[in-house]
């Protein structure tokens, strides 16, 4: 909208700074989708943004038990490998939790009681003893492995595979959609109102819902949920229904609609709405036929806003709707597999990066209709 | 499927009731009060009765809402807040008494005030900003929805992300959160941060500040795009250079967007409680007030009459911004 | 896009329902070790047709392990059980019951929570058959029974819930060959731990690994520390009338536990990262340290649920076990053993509820979820034999012969202390407060609650 033509310092500058600023609000984001791509085994033990370059990891893994111990000779021999399949390189190695690097790659390590341990590049490892192992354990190896950056899918394949997540998909989507288009159709008309009607007592009102801005939602949520169960027995349903979680949405997002709407609302060009008026149209035109394509950029964000809270939401879910596998919604479900296993670096990038996917989807979505609802409704 | 199927007939028919009941009423409104034809005293009379009852058909679910769902709940709080601990027995003032000797209120107070000072003004100003800048580069929508992007992200998420950028790892191991790193990269010794007090509240803000930028940089940017172009171009041809532009032009024209931003993410602040929950459960002194409230309220069987005495506090705090804007709209009003 | 994603959440879906068709975990009759006649016993009561809802703190495999024992109920009985778990349980319980939504059934992790709730008048006390009968089936069934007693909004005393599931928590667990390695052996007493300690740091390692974080419950892991060696300094007559409050918070016996704690966590030299890093590190990342390479520790003391936060293929008795937190030789105060356990109580009572109830407390419902993993029971009428693992069974030995068994004092205590300013108090002593300062807040804390 605004260019300049000239390619002055202060166009670099801007570039340099946005660019800038860009780098610092998506870093945090980025490092949890790479963390979410990432083994397991690396993601908790290097940083993110040594994803690509190889990470070196000290390891500790059991060998075969005695029993799988072959007679080579007068030796008697315990072999395997240690990676069993995945890629690595082994630079150091040990036998004891005291000494993990005591010997390099290829050794063939003293041992007590004249017992040898070798440990090759390739993971590929050899016990031997002049007498029988005995016992039931596994002797354990330390080794210093260089391992390559390993991406992978698994992590989201396990939080996929978890047990409802489709149904708690579907209602997620059930909730939120009703839950943002009610607020907006409601606030708009109230918003008009509020903005462009006379009547008594609309001063009191504006006022009143800037107030009703600050009501901390977890006070509302006990008369309200006695109030449900009133009605809910009334009409013989039970208190968990989606219509009463749309409306609760609804009321907790309505001054904020109200408020970011009638603000938009207000500054529209009187010109336009007192001449629609002359002509001999009513409220109710003025609002359809004017102010509401007018108000399509205004609509398009609180829609966006009012999207992402409802989606992101898990109080209100957990209160009115219940926590049965049958009405769990989305971010319920995340939480329960955080709860679970909440020491689980892998399953928290991962099912942290899904709860985002939907909104970004919604956000990329709405925001062409938002420079286009602006153009078209060319006010100036 | 039968959840799918339901699910959309349940949709639909929740948001064509919600559309049926505006058009519904508004063509009742018109059929009982014709204004378009009949004899002149009549019209008028009907325009009068119409124009009388039309706000209200405009605003009534609106109010009836807001009547049920916040309004009521804060009568209901307001009682609470001089009753015991189950609702039932009357206290009196002993509540308010608890409250002004508890150390626990006045270190939520005080952070909350700093909380209130530096978020909605760091967040506002950032929006500003980038808003103002992405508009004039080629690829500002695509910088605009990065920086938009942590809006996106459900507190669950954003808790995690930044867990990741605060974890502290002891002495000699690989830092793998993205602060320690560096600062053990400049060679520093490794912080738990969160629990460095007073600072640890700057660390949680930070977090908000992140999430909220978005916010105000989407309707700000709204408002900037609102500008007529003939006010810049005339700028531009006295010879403004790009920061008078900005100073001189842009923030007086959208002035009042930028106060209803500041007065949005105020309250947002005033409410907030996950952040401060999810990173530090308001330990090594990061209690805020919203955070108090909701353990009051729920946590070891719920102590209501404490609870409610908090939140009317938060409510008292936020008056001077509500007198504000009733001046502000009051304003705007005149000669409507 | 969108809608191959649908698609995918409908097959989803369908999977799930048909991994919920799959039926009774073991057969009835089959297994001789199992207490059939008790399930049988079920039968006599018909609820077709009747749900009994269970709201509970158990999610994950937890949950599903739980939902396999009640599909007995459901097959004996015909009802449906509908469990919900959340971790959030303890705050949804108060919105629930408070607004009349409450579940049939309540399983409370912490006692106190319940007696706050029955105080309100929100729980439907039991019959004195099923008071009778923990009596005579738990292991020190008396103290059980004490434990469950509340009083209610008149003020009344009633017995409001069933123990079902129990938690050992003075276990040191510890990676056997870790200790092989250095040469280390098993402490007998408190001093041979104290001394084993010092010992690790001399020979260049660290002893302890400690985590306090919990996310919204930080710092709970402390009092657990607290308890069980106030246990061991003292008296447990101390301990009992600690729990009261009938001694303040800020008694030197009190203090004197708290300090003890200290010797262990306010060491920067005994605890993996330095004292600071105990208040921040999460209680599940913790005991990993013990099976890195190096070992970051070599001793982490927690309840006998942790093994569940090992690193993956830990396999216990092998890779990692456990020893009793040994008592002071020195203190003749026998072998104090500390505990906890999950309470099932009624908050909505029905038929359904009542009979729930009748096989939460036959040794059926125990043996079912004991031969599945993380369970200890105290009911005496459940075959130890069950158990899926030694350490399990050896775990149930500990608290079914303990000869002072104490539960979890901090879940005893009112929510707001034992749930709060307790798990509070014990973050800002790791972080360098004193003892005495932060005992005596706590003892404010407690003092405006009344």
């Amino acid at each position: 909208m605004i260019t300049s033509s000239k390619r002055t310092p202060l166009t670099y500058l801007v570039h340099a700074t946005v660019l800038f600023l860009v780098i610092i609000w998506t870093i945090p984001t980025a490092g949890l989708f790479i963390s979410s791509i990432r083994d397991k085994s690396q993601l908790s033990t290097s940083g993110w943004w040594t994803a690509l370059s190889t990470s070196e990891q000290r390891l500790v893994a059991r060998a075969h038990e005695p029993k799988a111990q072959t007679q080579v000779g007068d030796r008697y021999v315990i072999s395997g490998n240690l990676f069993e399949g995945d890629a690595g390189e082994i630079t150091k190695f040990g036998s004891s939790s005291l000494r993990p690097d005591e010997f390099d790659v290829g050794v063939v390590a003293e041992l007590k009681k004249g017992q040898t341990l070798q440990v090759m590049e390739n993971g590929d490892y050899l016990f031997s003893s002049p007498s029988e192992w005995k016992g039931s354990r596994g002797q354990r190896i330390f080794y210093t492995a260089e391992t390559p950056p390993r991406f992978t899918l698994e992590n989201y394949r396990e939080v996929l595979s978890a047990e409802g997540l489709g149904q708690s998909f579907i209602n997620s989507l059930t909730v939120t959609i009703p839950a943002t288009i009610i607020p907006i159709l409601v606030a708009a008309f109230a918003a008009y109102a509020l903005a462009w009607m006379r009547f008594p007592g609309r001063a009191l009102l504006v006022a009143a819902v800037v107030g009703l801005l600050v009501v901390p939602l977890q006070m509302s949520l006990i008369p309200l949920l006695k109030s449900y169960n009133m009605i809910g027995e009334f009409f013989g349903v039970g208190s968990k229904t989606y219509v009463g979680i749309w409306l609760a949405h609804t009321g907790f997002g309505l001054p904020l609609a109200i408020y970011l709407l009638r603000n938009y609302i207000v500054g529209l060009p009187r010109e336009i709405i007192e001449s629609a008026r002359v002509d001999g149209a009513s409220d109710f035109d003025i609002f359809r036929k004017i102010v509401l394509p007018l108000s399509f950029p205004a609509l398009a964000s609180f829609a966006i806003f009012q999207f992402l809270w409802v989606w992101n939401d898990l109080l209100i879910a957990m209160v009115f709707l219940g926590n049965d596998a049958e009405h769990m919604v989305l971010t319920g479900q995340l939480r329960e597999l955080l709860g679970s296993r909440g020491g689980n670096w892998e399953i928290l990038t991962a099912s942290a990066f899904i709860t985002i996917i939907i909104p970004l989807c919604v956000f990329f979505g709405l925001q062409r209709y938002l420079v286009r609802g602006l153009l078209a409704g060319s006010v100036k | 499927m039968g959840q799918l199927a339901t699910a959309l007939v349940t949709m639909i028919l929740g948001v064509m009731g919600c559309a049926a009941y505006f058009y519904g009423s508004n063509f009742l409104l018109d059929k009982i009060f014709p204004t378009k034809s009949g004899a002149a005293k009549e019209v008028a009379r009907n325009l009068r009765v119409a124009n009388t009852i039309r706000p209200w058909l405009f605003l009534g679910p609106a109010v009836l809402l807001l009547t049920f769902y916040l309004f009521y709940p804060v009568l209901e709080s307001i009682r609470l807040s001089f009753y015991g601990r189950s609702g039932e027995e009357f206290v009196g003032l002993s509540n308010y008494k608890w409250l002004f000797s508890s150390d626990e209120f006045y270190e939520s107070f005080r952070n909350n005030m700093l909380w209130l000072i530096v978020v909605p003004t760091a967040a506002t100003f950032f929006g500003l900003i980038i808003a103002t800048m992405t508009d004039r580069i080629w690829w500002g929508n695509i910088a605009k929805s990065l920086i938009f992007m942590p809006m996106a992200i459900s507190f669950v998420g954003a808790s995690v992300i930044w867990k990741f950028i605060y974890d502290f790892r002891t002495g000699g191991e690989d830092q793998i959160g993205l602060l320690n790193a560096l600062v053990v990269f400049f060679g520093g010794e490794p912080q738990t941060w969160l629990t460095i007090p007073i600072w640890n509240n700057f660390f949680l803000m930070v977090i908000l500040v992140w999430i909220q930028t978005g916010f105000a940089m989407v309707i700000l940017s709204a408002a900037l795009r609102g500008i007529p172009d003939e006010t810049i171009e005339a700028a531009v041809l006295d010879g403004a250079n790009g920061f008078q532009i900005f100073y001189k032009i842009m923030v007086p024209q959208i002035w009042g967007t930028i106060a209803v931003v500041w007065t949005t993410i105020t309250i947002l602040v005033l409410k907030v409680f996950d952040i401060v929950l999810a990173m530090t459960n308001a330990q090594w002194g990061t209690q805020v007030l919203a955070n108090q409230m909701f353990s009051w309220m729920f946590n070891g069987g719920g102590d209501f009459g404490r609870g409610a005495v908090i939140a009317l506090v938060i409510m008292v705090l936020v008056i001077p911004i509500m007198v504000w804007n009733i001046r502000r709209a009051n304003e705007e009003m005149e000669g409507r | 896009m969108k809608k191959s994603l649908l698609s995918a959440a409908v097959a989803l879906t369908l999977s799930v329902n048909a991994a919920h068709a799959a039926d009774l975990l073991f057969k009835p009759g089959e297994d001789s070790r199992f207490s059939w006649d008790a399930y049988e016993a079920l039968k006599a009561v018909d609820l077709s047709g009747e749900t009994v809802s269970v709201f509970g703190p158990w999610t994950g495999d937890e949950k599903s392990n739980f939902e396999r024992v009640a599909a007995y109920f459901e097959k004996a009985t015909g009802a449906k059980v509908k469990y919900a778990g959340s971790d959030s349980f303890e705050q949804q319980i108060v919105i629930d019951t408070q607004a009349g939504s409450a579940p049939n059934i309540a399983v409370f992790p912490q006692p106190g929570l319940a007696a706050d709730l029955a105080a309100k008048g929100f729980i439907t006390p039991l019959s004195d058959t099923v008071k009778e009968g923990v009596k005579k089936d738990y292991a020190a069934g008396q103290s059980w029974v004490d434990l469950a007693t509340f009083k209610n909004s008149k003020g009344q005393k009633e017995f409001d819930g069933v123990f079902y599931r129990a938690d050992l928590k003075s276990l040191v667990w510890y990676s056997p060959d870790n200790f092989a390695d250095a040469g280390y052996d098993i402490p007998e007493t408190m001093e041979d731990l104290k001394a084993l300690t010092q010992q690790i740091v001399d020979d260049g390692g660290t002893p302890w690994c400690i985590g306090l974080g919990s996310g919204a419950a930080t710092g709970w892991p402390a009092t657990d520390w607290v308890e069980d060696l106030l246990l061991r300094t003292q008296p447990a007559s101390v301990y009992d009338k600690w729990v009261t409050n009938e001694i303040k918070f800020d008694d030197p016996r009190v203090v004197g536990a708290i300090e003890e704690f200290g010797w262990f966590a306010r060491n920067d030299e005994f605890v993996d990262g330095g004292a600071g890093a105990v208040a921040s590190t999460d209680f599940r990342d913790s005991p990993k340290g013990m099976f890195q390479s190096p070992p970051k520790c070599y001793m982490h003391r927690q309840a006998s649920f942790i093994p569940a936060f090992f690193p993956e293929g830990t396999k216990l008795g092998l890779d990692a076990d456990f020893f009793y937190f040994p008592s002071y030789a020195s203190k003749a105060l026998g072998n104090p053993v500390l505990g906890a356990g999950t309470l099932v109580s009624i908050t909505n009572d029905s038929k359904g509820a009542r009979a729930f109830i009748d096989f939460i407390r036959s040794p059926i419902s125990h043996e079912l979820w004991m031969a599945q993993t993380g369970f200890i029971s105290a009911h005496l009428g459940a075959n130890p034999e069950v158990y899926s693992s030694e350490a399990a069974k050896k775990q149930g030995e500990i608290i079914r012969y303990a000869t002072t068994f104490r539960f979890d004092g901090s879940d005893l205590m009112p929510g707001k202390i034992g749930a709060g300013s307790f798990w509070t108090g014990m973050v800002d002593y790791t972080g360098g407060e004193d003892a005495k300062d932060v005992a005596h807040d706590i003892q404010k804390t407690w003092d405006a609650l009344k």
